[in-house]
Order: structure tokens, then sequence, then C-alpha cells
């Protein structure tokens, strides 16, 4: 077994660090809802979109139960040969370091947009940046548990921010059922399923789970509860502002500001802010360890402690400096840019990965190579 | 980062520390067969205190035998060397041959009534009677007698001051190892309560107690807390915080990793959850290890009343926990950066009160802040018939001139007063101070950064709380990670009939034996 990180994590650490990075993307560009063309049908590309995740989740983890003790940067390495090998390793770490300058660039828009628009991108950035380093310094173990920790709070307040709402929520807005068929509907489920192929950083932390069988069963869990979540909040949107809830800068927090209860509790969305700021935190971290973890296994560096201060920068500078604007962030979270990118990095490598360990005949059970 | 920083300031102090390890090791001092010698070699090992008393004896029928007692005045019960030791040895009327047949004879007969003991050294017959026994010397025999009689002034056992309950034992350790031993025994009245002992501090030679349930306890742990018990290496050891600083796991964490109670109970208590006590001579302060979070916030009283109200004041406490931390950066941070968040007759009224006021939100709950700080301070230090007089000064007119002076607003003023007061209801005092320090910091961020530096703050102090251990227990342990047998008795407690399971990390898995 690799040395590089020695931590063990359970099943529901696992479980609970993809779901907070699954309901990160619930302000950025909330991808569902953000000029799709019927919005009345959000739900459903949603739910469509958490099915078709379902199998891609399962691919990857059976990767991972052929090579036990494996990382997936290790045993593209054996499937690929040294080179092919390593390549692939090296985009799935770049993918992993976009997809945390990604996070941490919404993180900063999002306040300032919202909240506090005189600070700088940059404080928010370069603070959560920090933040979520210093705790995967610590290891796998550590974001584990702070992930498990934090759930429970981001989950009660997501769900207080879609149940709240009630007395303004009129069901009869998501009327008509696919008016204009399946097609509109399409483009947005890839779009939600690209979101679940983040989840290839399975690969990346399944050899490091206790129980490594109990992978598929936490994963599913993750992918349905984080799944229907999301569609629970597409249906409280669009049930609150209708039709032209497409048109909403940040909706999750429109949201959030339509809460009044027993004229105390108003405008619940900066604690959902601080929720949702949590949920960024374990994401980046989790991010954030899985590229530094495979760096050091691409490049057989012993230790990746110290890789991980850099990479935050790094993650920083190139949130900075991948978007222009919000506009941008949110243009390339739109399926024809963000979607077949996913789709290209992450089913691409996997679904090689699977093929060449099929053709190779490694799949048969307790072949260890 | 500061342990880096502290090992390159103080480098050349552990050095110096390390090479003057070498000279230790000198040649014991033989008891000497003439009691002449030896009488001035013991006076010269206590440079001629003034508590120590040597008493010159005959003994025997024709007093042929003489014989030496030395003892320190204060430390033995002057009874006891009296009836025990000086009259056995002075009035005896027996015929003996050789001073050789007489030591033998005292040994096995007429001092047995006391524990004795024989040495062979001179130094470890200095050490014992500085320890407080009774040592007897005879004349022409190269060993020495130990009677244990020891008895010297110690406060009785009464209510431990720091830990107040309104049900339950109303016993408390008392500054005496021996007594704190026996008060553990008489609960656990088995054989399996063991009670290691080691002495610590080279000058002062304290006893420290290692105290564990054999078969319940992990044998690794015990042996974990006696290796760093055995690294310890100090002149003398002051109080049971001064070990704890010695063997904790983080000590540049603002949270502490041992737990320090003076509650027998308490004590008991973890003893039976297969946790370790360290019990010192001279403070009715026991460390219990491995201490988690769950247990700071744990007073014994949750377990005497009812469960509903034990889990009830467990949420109140863990409420009020989050409160000492966070109130005053929240209220900081929702004053200046997030109004819209108050219903706004509130935000009105806030404004209002803050209108006079020349400094920002953040100034002002420093300034406050640093007062109730003060005051808090002297009135601990004070004597105690000045505390309400500084109570009264303090509380009262401090505050309420500062609001009329307009250096404060009235909800300010309650903001760090609640602070004050959530913070006292945690249980264990050196988690409150953690986190009374902790607060500034926070109210830092919240001035600077508004609501996301008060998560800022959190998530970083989330992050350090589940990378913390203590003796290799994860410092949050039923929390994160979640051990779901442990959740019974760790934010709630559950009736005592669904208390079966020992904690996960610390003891055997099975059910009480």
């Amino acid at each position: 077994m690799n040395k590089v990180e020695g931590g063990r994590i359970s099943g529901r650490q696992l479980a609970a660090m993809l779901i907070l990075s699954r309901i990160v993307p619930i302000t950025i560009a909330f991808p569902l809802i953000t000029g799709i063309e019927v919005p009345q049908d959000a739900w459903i590309a949603s739910l469509l979109g958490m099915l078709l995740a379902i199998p891609f989740v399962l691919l990857v983890v059976r990767l991972g139960l052929r090579f036990p003790h494996k990382t997936i940067i290790e045993y593209s390495e054996i499937l690929l040969g040294k080179c092919l090998g390593k390549l692939v390793g090296l985009v799935l770490v770049l993918y992993w370091i976009h997809t945390a300058a990604t996070v941490a660039r919404a993180l900063g828009e999002a306040y300032t947009i919202a909240i506090m628009p005189e600070t700088p991108i940059l404080v928010f950035m370069i603070i959560m940046g920090f933040l979520a380093a210093n705790a995967a310094r610590n290891g796998l173990e550590v974001v584990g548990r702070a992930g498990e920790s934090v759930v429970w709070i981001v989950l009660f307040f997501l769900v207080l921010m879609f149940v709240l709402p009630f007395d303004v929520m009129h069901f009869r807005n998501l009327a008509p059922v696919l008016s204009r068929g399946f097609r509109p509907v399409a483009a947005p489920m890839g779009t939600a399923t690209s979101f679940f192929l983040q989840f290839i950083v399975l690969g990346m932390v399944m050899p490091y789970l206790n129980r490594p069988e109990d992978a598929a069963r936490f994963s599913i869990y993750a992918v349905l509860v984080s799944g229907l979540l999301m569609t629970s909040l597409t249906v409280a949107l669009v049930a609150v502002f209708g039709p032209t809830v497409s048109g909403l800068t940040m909706p999750a927090f429109s949201l959030g500001r339509m809460v009044s209860i027993a004229q105390f509790l108003e405008r619940i969305e900066a604690v959902t802010m601080g929720a949702w700021t949590l949920s960024v935190w374990i994401k980046l971290a989790l991010f954030l360890w899985a590229s530094a973890v495979g760096l050091a296994q691409l490049f057989g560096v012993s230790r990746f402690q110290p890789l991980l201060y850099p990479l935050g920068a790094i993650v920083v500078a190139f949130g900075i400096l991948s978007y222009e604007s919000y506009t941008h962030l949110q243009i390339f979270h739109e399926f024809r840019h963000f979607g077949i990118f996913s789709f290209i990095v992450a089913l691409g490598t996997t679904g090689i990965l699977y093929l060449v360990a099929l053709m190779r005949r490694s799949l048969s059970p307790g072949v260890r190579r | 980062m500061l342990r880096k920083l502290w090992q390159v300031l103080f480098k050349r102090r552990q050095r110096r520390q390390s090479s003057g390890q070498v000279r230790t090791g000198s040649a014991e001092k033989r008891i000497s067969s003439e009691l002449p010698v030896n009488r001035e070699r013991i006076k010269a090992a206590f440079g001629n205190s003034a508590d120590l008393v040597l008493q010159d004896l005959e003994t025997g029928a024709q007093g042929k035998v003489s014989a030496l007692v030395v003892h320190i005045d204060g430390l033995c019960d002057k009874r006891l060397v009296a009836e025990v030791v000086i009259r056995q040895i002075a009035d005896t009327e027996h015929e003996w041959n050789s001073a050789k047949q007489a030591y033998m004879d005292l040994k096995d007969r007429l001092l047995s009534g006391s524990a004795v003991k024989e040495v062979d050294s001179l130094d470890s017959f200095v050490a014992s009677v500085s320890d407080g026994k009774c040592g007897v010397l005879v004349d022409g025999v190269t060993r020495g007698l130990v009677c244990d009689t020891r008895g010297w002034a110690q406060r009785s056992i009464d209510e431990p001051t720091t830990e107040v309950t309104v049900r339950g034992s109303k016993e408390g350790f008392v500054e005496t190892l021996r007594t704190n031993t026996s008060l553990l025994r008489r609960r656990i009245a088995s054989s399996r309560l063991w009670i290691e002992e080691m002495k610590i501090g080279r000058i002062s030679r304290t006893s420290v107690a290692i105290v564990y349930i054999s078969g319940v306890a992990d044998e690794k742990l015990v042996q974990e807390v006696r290796n760093r018990l055995e690294r310890i290496d100090v002149s003398a050891v002051y109080e049971s915080g001064h070990l704890e600083e010695h063997i904790e796991d983080a000590p540049f964490s603002p949270f502490p990793t041992i737990l320090r109670t003076e509650r027998p109970d308490k004590v008991t208590g973890a003893l039976l959850e297969g946790r370790v006590a360290i019990l010192t001579d001279g403070t009715p302060f026991a460390l219990i290890v491995p201490a988690t979070f769950t247990m700071f916030l744990t007073a014994p009283e949750d377990y005497y009343e009812r469960y509903f109200i034990g889990s009830a004041l467990r949420i109140l406490r863990l409420a009020s926990f989050f409160i000492s931390l966070t109130l005053p950066a929240l209220y900081v941070a929702v004053t200046t950066f997030h109004q819209e968040m108050l219903p706004t007759p509130l935000v009105l009224s806030v404004a209002a009160q803050r209108e006079g006021i020349p400094f920002p939100a953040v100034v002002e709950a420093v300034l406050m802040e640093l007062i109730f700080e003060v005051l808090r301070e002297a009135g601990v230090r004070l004597p105690r018939v000045v505390g309400p007089a500084v109570s009264i000064i303090g509380g009262l007119v401090i505050g309420d001139a500062a609001i009329r002076a307009g250096l404060a607003s009235p909800a300010m003023v309650l903001v760090v007063a609640f602070t004050g007061i959530a913070s006292f209801a945690t249980p264990v005092f050196s988690l409150a101070i953690g986190v009374r320090l902790l607060r500034f910091p926070m109210i830092a961020l919240a001035g600077a950064l508004g609501l996301f530096g008060v998560v800022a703050g959190m998530a970083a102090i989330l992050a350090h709380l589940t990378a913390l251990r203590s003796f290799g227990v994860p410092f949050l342990e039923p929390l994160a990670p979640v051990v779901l047998s442990d959740l019974k008795d760790a934010l709630l407690r559950a009736p005592w009939w669904a208390l079966d399971t020992r904690p996960r990390f610390t003891g055997k898995a099975r059910p009480v034996s």
C-alpha cells in the first residue's frame, strides 16, 4: 500500500464529502435553472441526471475494487503503461485542480455579488483556499471527519431553505409537464449528470476506505441524497418564482430572501450562505487533497503535504484567471461547455481504463498486478 | 508552524538541558557501622535543618545497644513515633548478645507495628526520612530500618469548590495522594482497581499515581501514559497542570486535551469507561486521559438527574458553548454587514442606539470584552471580602456609565454580558478559557469579513478540532468520526438502562463485567 496518505475513512464520511461536493453548485449558475428553456421541466432533468449518474459511479467503484489499495492514478499506470498512464493521471489531476479553481471562484463571486460587494474577490478566495489547504494537509481523515460533522448543518439549512417559503409556493407553476417534449430537457439533464461526474474523485478516495466494499453503497446514497435535494430545490424554486426563475442571478439566494417566519426569522440567505460556505470548504479541501496526492503519486514524491499550500495558491490564481466575470462562469456551466468537457475528461478516462481492463482480463476478481 | 518557531527560538536551551543530564550517577553512600558518623552524615545531608529531629536511645537490659531515631517534625504523627517507635526501643528489657541480634529483633518483632522496612544505603534512608518516615539506626549495624509513621496536617474532605452539584456526592479530592486513592478505592471495591505509583521531579520527588481498572482499560493506553510520565524530566512538580502540559498531545492548541476534575465520582465513571486517571500528590485535581470534547461539556449531575433533564442540560450547555464562542462576532457581523437579516424594528432600534457611539462595532465589542475580562480576572484574584464590591462597581457602574457616556450601546453591553455568563456554563474551566481567547480573533474576523469571517473562523476551529487527538482518541470522537453507539452519551444522555456499552475507543467493547 502506498504510504503517501495513511488515513482511513468510513463509508459515511465518504458519503458526506460527496454530498457536500455535489450541492456546492446551488449558487453559481444553479445549473438546472439558469438559462434553461423550460424551467417547469427542470426537476425532470434533475431526476434523470441523477439516475444517469448511478452507472458511472458504479463503473468507478468497480474499477477501484479490482485494484484494492490502489488509487486511480496508480492503476491507470498499471493498465495503460507508464507513459499513457501518467498522461491520464495528469489529465485527472488537472481536472481536479480545475474543479477546485471553479469552486473557489464561485465562492468569491457569490460573496461579492450577494453579500459584500465592496470587498475584493481575492480576499474570499485566498482565505478559503488557505483554510481548505490547511484541512487537507491534515490528511483525508480530517477532511472526512469535518465533512461528516458539517453535512448535518448544511442539510438542515438547505432543507430549511426550501421548506420555509411554503406560503409563497404555487405548485401550479410546475404545469405543464413536458410541454415541448424531451428535447429541451436533454441539455440540463446532461449538466446535472456532469456535476455527478466529479465523483470520479472516488477513484482517489476508495483505497483509503476502511471497508472498500462499502464504496458502492455509500456513493449511491450520496448520489440519491444530493440528487433528491437538488430536485426538491428546483421544485421549490419553480413553485415560488414561476417560469421567470431562469432569469435570476442566484436563484437559491432569492429563495432564501422569501423566508419570513413570525416576523422574526427573515431573509435567512446569509445563514444559508454560511452553510453553503462550509460545503465549499469541504469540496475544496477534498479536491485539493486529491490533486496533491495524485501529483505526489505521479511524480513519486513521498509526502503530499508540502504540495498543498502551493496547490492552494495555484487554485486561487487559476480561479481568477479562468473566468472573466460571473457571466462567463455561468456560461461555462452550460451543457455545451462544461457538460461536454466533463463527459470527455471523466467519462472518457474511466471508460478507457475500464475497456483496457476488460481487454487485459484483469477484471476477473482477485487478480492483482 | 508554532512548534517550528519554538524550536528555532529555543534550540540552545534544549541543548543545554540535554547536556546537563549526563552528570548523574555518583556512588551511593553506605551506612557506617558507627552511630556518630551516621549522625553527622544525616545532619550534613539535611543541612542541619530546624525540623530534623535526632534522638539517641539506649536499648536492651543494661542499655548496651545504642540506637538513633530520626524523623522530621511535622511530617510524622508524633504520637505514633512516641508509642510505636521510641517506646518500643527504649522500654525493652531484652538480653541481647550483639547489636546484630538487637537489630534483627527490632526489625522482626518490636517495630513491626508500623510497617517497618529495611534500607541498605544512607541515601535511601535519608530519602525515606524526607518522605515522612521515621528512621532507626543501630550502632554497629550497616543497615537501617524505616517505619511508616507518616501523618501530617491535611485539609479535610469537603465539597469541591470548582465543580458544585446540587445532587450527588459532596466529596472532593484533597491534597494528599493516599486519601485520594482511598476515595477511589471506596467507590470501586475491587482488586481490579490498580494503582501504580511513581516519583516525578528530581528534587521534589512528587508521588504521582496512575489509576486504572485492569481488564477494562486498554493495556496500550496504560503503557502510553506510563511512557509519557516517565519521560518527564523536571526538578519539581507543583500541580497536575504542570504534568498536563508535559504529557498532552497538542501543547499549542487553545483546547485542553486532558480533563481535570476534583470529583471522585467523575474519576470513577471515567475509570469504568476504560480511561486512565493520574493523581498527583499535593493537588486535589486529578487528570483523566483520554479526554474528548463532549466530556468537557458534561457535568456529573447529567447522570444523577433523570435523563430528560440531563439531556436538556447538555444541549443547553452546547448552545452556550457556541454562544460564548460566536455571539459577539455574530453581533458585530450582523450590525456591520448584514442588517437585512434582522427584523426592521430591531434594526432601527440598534441603529438608534449606535447613533452617538464614536467607534465601529468591532472596536466597541473588543473594548467591552476586554473590560469584562479584566473584571472577571479581578473578581477571581481579589480577597473574598472585596469581591462583591468589584462586581457591583464593575457590573453595574461601569456598564451603566459606559452607556450613558456614549461609549457603548446597550445592545452591545447585553451581548457581552450574556456571552460572559454563557462561558461560565461550560462545566470545565480549562475549555472555557480556551474559548474566551478564541472569541477575540472571531470578533476581528467578523469585523473584517462579516459572516464569511465567522464561518471561516468556525471552519478553521473545526479543522483544528478534528485533527486533535487525546492519547490516540480523536478529540471530537462521537461527533466526528460519528460513532453511533457513543452518541447515546454525548450530546444527549440516554437512560441508564440503555447505556450498556463502553466508548469504542477506550476500554473493552463488551458490556460492563
